[in-house]
């Protein structure tokens, strides 16, 4: 067979990608990148950092005035508190975030329990780490929800850590406050760590809620929380991220931090701290577009007659495709080279979804209405 | 009631030693920060027109991996033109900074060998990067007579005794001694009759007089070269560094590199890519005025007595400096690097610029 079959995971997502830049007229609903650029305030406020702070020094866990501006956001937005000075700490992303809330929670044998499907990289994360995951199965037909009763069960004499991704990609699904309630419980009961990913919190649908575990009464002194600015200011190419969490463990994530990258190019961080103190209503025209194109793309899915789990928030729809009677990476494959259309198949999230694919809401309502043509027209092909 | 778990994961990093070691800044503050890793330079306009034309244009989203192509290309030219190299852009990874280059290569080509070697006095980031996820590290005693720089007859004992892998800094990133033609065409001998292999700290080849060896070109396919882009532009707090390694060495790499950070700062990739085509102007300028400073030091502190280590390298001076004389340079307001956190007793390292001569008149 072609090589194009062997790739999994991330490979055959970043094959995809490149075939797909070799088509001229592409509409991506794959990749995770807003298709907003950085709005221009934020923009002009690197300009202004070049000249005026191009020496400015950062310790490795950020520049203070960032760090204060992170703090007064998760207060306003997540209701954590923090203290800017200990328990913040700037990284490159979301991305390196996860991984040094994982090195930094999770050793040689330890179990995370991970609700599925997932983000990928924390189990490559956890690969790294030497610990175990301990998967928690889903379904569409439930919008994708983590029972406590079943995390419960999968508790073991190993587990140390339980994976909170709400709104989650891929499956879009938001843990609603009394679960959330129940599985901060639940690790209280079992001293386990939690490791709260809030990079789509802003991103929430109809009058579902996010809640952020380490808001809970005990909550905050297990908790690990994670944010970055590349989704919610369209900031990807910035690499700009954070967590938060008890000042005892964030020391510790502050060494691995200098040991991972020394720090976080200074530039990114004065346009963050711009981000999160300037105007935010570039913020909240991206999350109107992003509910209206939402509406679009669930349309056109029923028109397909395509289950879903119901997007409660983030920036996509993993749906189901179970009656092609196809691998999704065969299914993605052809979209692509019959229509030019990239969508994520659902295997390259877990080898339990390979009858799924992951469509996302970032690009302009006629892209997205031509590319769900065009998706219609390759479903029924197939 | 304290959670059991957290106080495990605490004892467990606690007992770290490694990853709680102290690391230098990255970029000096000001000319009094004698202490940091990169000289302290005004940025040149072009480099920020570089990057303000490209996040301007709408370069705020997600890149390659490895890098965007032009920067990629870029450092390849620069490192074959400075080293005598035949790099494509496939054997280049730009990194967030050199202490990502030093982690991914450690954890990553490390992981392919049994063991790793390593100084036993080197730039801090190496014990933190080791620290991470164990390995099993053979020491490679250095001598102060060679600026503490391995001897070859311990790199030698190492190769024989088994070890495959060496991390090796030349200039140093204490001293700034660096290995000579002989020793690195040695080096490379060995490395071939072992089939063992090298991580290359080079980032301060520029600043030595006449250039200064690579082992990547005289083991090509055998040597992961890894530096800043550039040391010393004054792009030290936008972190850009990076690898350059066979192609087998850049795959894996690259992976891990997604699983931990996608891509690199768009702002800074464009910024380097603008200082590519101006590094070489600026260059022999700071050069010569480092030179002089550092002659001008060097002569003083002959002058006080001081017992100097050997450099090669222009940008640093490092001198023996007990307890009552850090106080002297503590009192005078200069900042320095201690010999400890790079694991060199009694020494400190100053960096060379307008204030490096008082530092010296407090030593001496
Ligand atoms: C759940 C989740 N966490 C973290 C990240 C990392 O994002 P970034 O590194 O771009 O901030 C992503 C990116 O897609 C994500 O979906």
């Amino acid at each position: 067979m072609s090589k194009k079959k062997q790739a999994a995971g991330t490979n055959l997502l970043y094959q995809l990608i490149a075939e797909a830049r070799t088509y001229d007229d592409v509409i991506v609903m794959g990749r995770g990148d807003p298709d907003f650029d950085t709005p221009a305030h934020i923009v002009a406020a690197a300009k202004h950092a070049m000249i005026h702070h191009q020496a400015d020094v950062a310790p490795a866990a950020g520049l203070p005035a960032l760090r204060e501006a992170i703090a007064a956001r998760v207060k306003r937005v997540n209701n954590i508190d923090v203290d800017p000075a200990s328990e913040v700490v700037v990284t490159n992303g979301g991305q390196e975030a996860l991984f040094l809330m994982v090195l930094a929670a999770l050793g040689e044998g330890d179990e995370l329990i991970v609700p599925e499907p997932n983000y990928n990289t924390y189990a490559d994360s956890l690969a790294f780490a030497g610990g175990v995951k301990v998967a928690v199965q889903t379904a569409h037909e439930a919008d994708f929800r983590a029972d406590p009763a079943v995390v419960r069960a999968a508790i073991t004499e190993k587990t140390r850590a339980l994976l909170l991704v709400s709104p989650n990609n891929p499956a879009a699904n938001v843990i609603s406050p009394a679960d959330m309630r129940a599985l901060v419980d639940l690790a209280s009961e079992h001293d386990l760590m939690i490791l709260a990913d809030d990079i789509y919190d802003l991103f929430v649908y109809d009058d579902f809620v996010h809640t952020s575990p380490a808001s809970l009464p005990g909550g905050k002194e297990r908790s690990l929380t994670l944010n970055a600015l590349s989704k919610a200011y369209s900031m990807t190419g910035w690499r700009l991220g954070w967590i938060v969490g008890p000042a005892d463990l964030m020391a510790r994530v502050a060494e691995l931090k200098a040991a991972i990258s020394g720090g976080t190019s200074i530039i990114s961080q004065h346009a963050g701290i711009a981000a999160l103190t300037g105007p935010q209503d570039a913020v909240d025209m991206m999350a109107a577009a992003y509910a209206r194109r939402r509406r679009l793309v669930l349309d056109a899915l029923d028109e397909m007659g395509m289950q879903y789990g119901v997007p409660q928030g983030g920036q996509f729809v993993f749906a189901n495709i179970a009656f092609t009677g196809m691998d999704s990476a065969e299914v993605a494959q052809r979209i692509l080279s019959e229509q030019h259309v990239l969508a994520y198949p659902g295997s390259a999230f877990s080898k339990e979804r390979k009858d799924y694919l992951r469509m996302t809401f970032l690009q302009p309502e006629e892209q997205l209405v031509e590319g769900l043509r065009r998706m219609k027209l390759a479903m029924a092909s197939l | 009631m304290a959670s059991q778990t957290k106080t495990k994961l605490l004892a467990r990093h606690a007992a770290n030693a490694a990853l709680n070691i102290p690391l230098p800044g990255i970029a000096m503050r000001d000319a009094h920060d004698l202490g940091a890793d990169e000289p302290f330079y005004p940025l040149d306009e072009r480099i920020i027109a570089g990057a303000v034309e490209a996040l301007e244009s709408g370069q705020t989203h997600y890149v390659d991996v490895p890098g965007i192509a032009a920067l990629r290309e870029a450092i390849a030219k620069h490192l074959n033109a400075a080293c005598g190299t035949s790099w494509q852009s496939a054997n280049i990874l730009v990194t967030a900074g050199l202490q990502e280059a030093r982690f991914l290569t450690i954890q990553i080509i490390g992981a392919q060998f049994e063991q790793i070697g390593v100084p036993t006095v080197a730039h801090p980031g190496l014990q933190k990067a080791l620290g991470v996820r164990r390995r099993q590290v053979v020491s490679l005693p250095v001598e102060t007579e060679l600026g503490c720089l391995p001897s070859l007859d311990e790199i030698a004992a190492a190769l024989k005794n088994g070890c495959r892998l060496l991390y090796l800094e030349s200039p140093s990133r204490l001293s700034g001694a660096a290995y000579t033609q002989n020793q690195v065409a040695r080096i490379a001998d060995m490395l071939a009759q072992h089939d063992a292999a090298a991580i290359w700290d080079q980032g301060l080849a520029r600043w030595v007089d006449e250039g200064c060896s690579s082992l990547a070109a005289l083991a090509e396919g055998a040597t992961a070269a890894i530096g800043e882009a550039w040391h010393g532009i004054g792009l030290g707090s936008w972190l850009v560094g990076s690898i350059a390694a066979p192609t087998d060495w850049i795959a894996p790499m690259q992976s891990q590199k997604q699983i931990m950070a996608i891509c690199t700062s768009t702002a800074s990739q464009y910024a380097a890519l603008a200082a590519s085509e101006i590094v070489g102007e600026t260059h022999q300028q700071r050069l010569g005025q480092m030179r002089r400073q550092r002659a001008a030091a060097l002569a003083m502190a002959s002058e006080l007595g001081l017992d100097l280590l050997p450099g090669a390298a222009n940008n640093l001076l490092a001198l023996q400096a007990d307890a009552a004389a850090r106080e002297r340079l503590a009192e005078a307001g200069i900042d320095f690097a201690a010999g400890e956190d790079f694991g060199a007793r009694d020494i400190v390292r100053l960096n060379i610029g307008a204030a490096t001569a008082t530092a010296i008149e407090a030593l001496g």
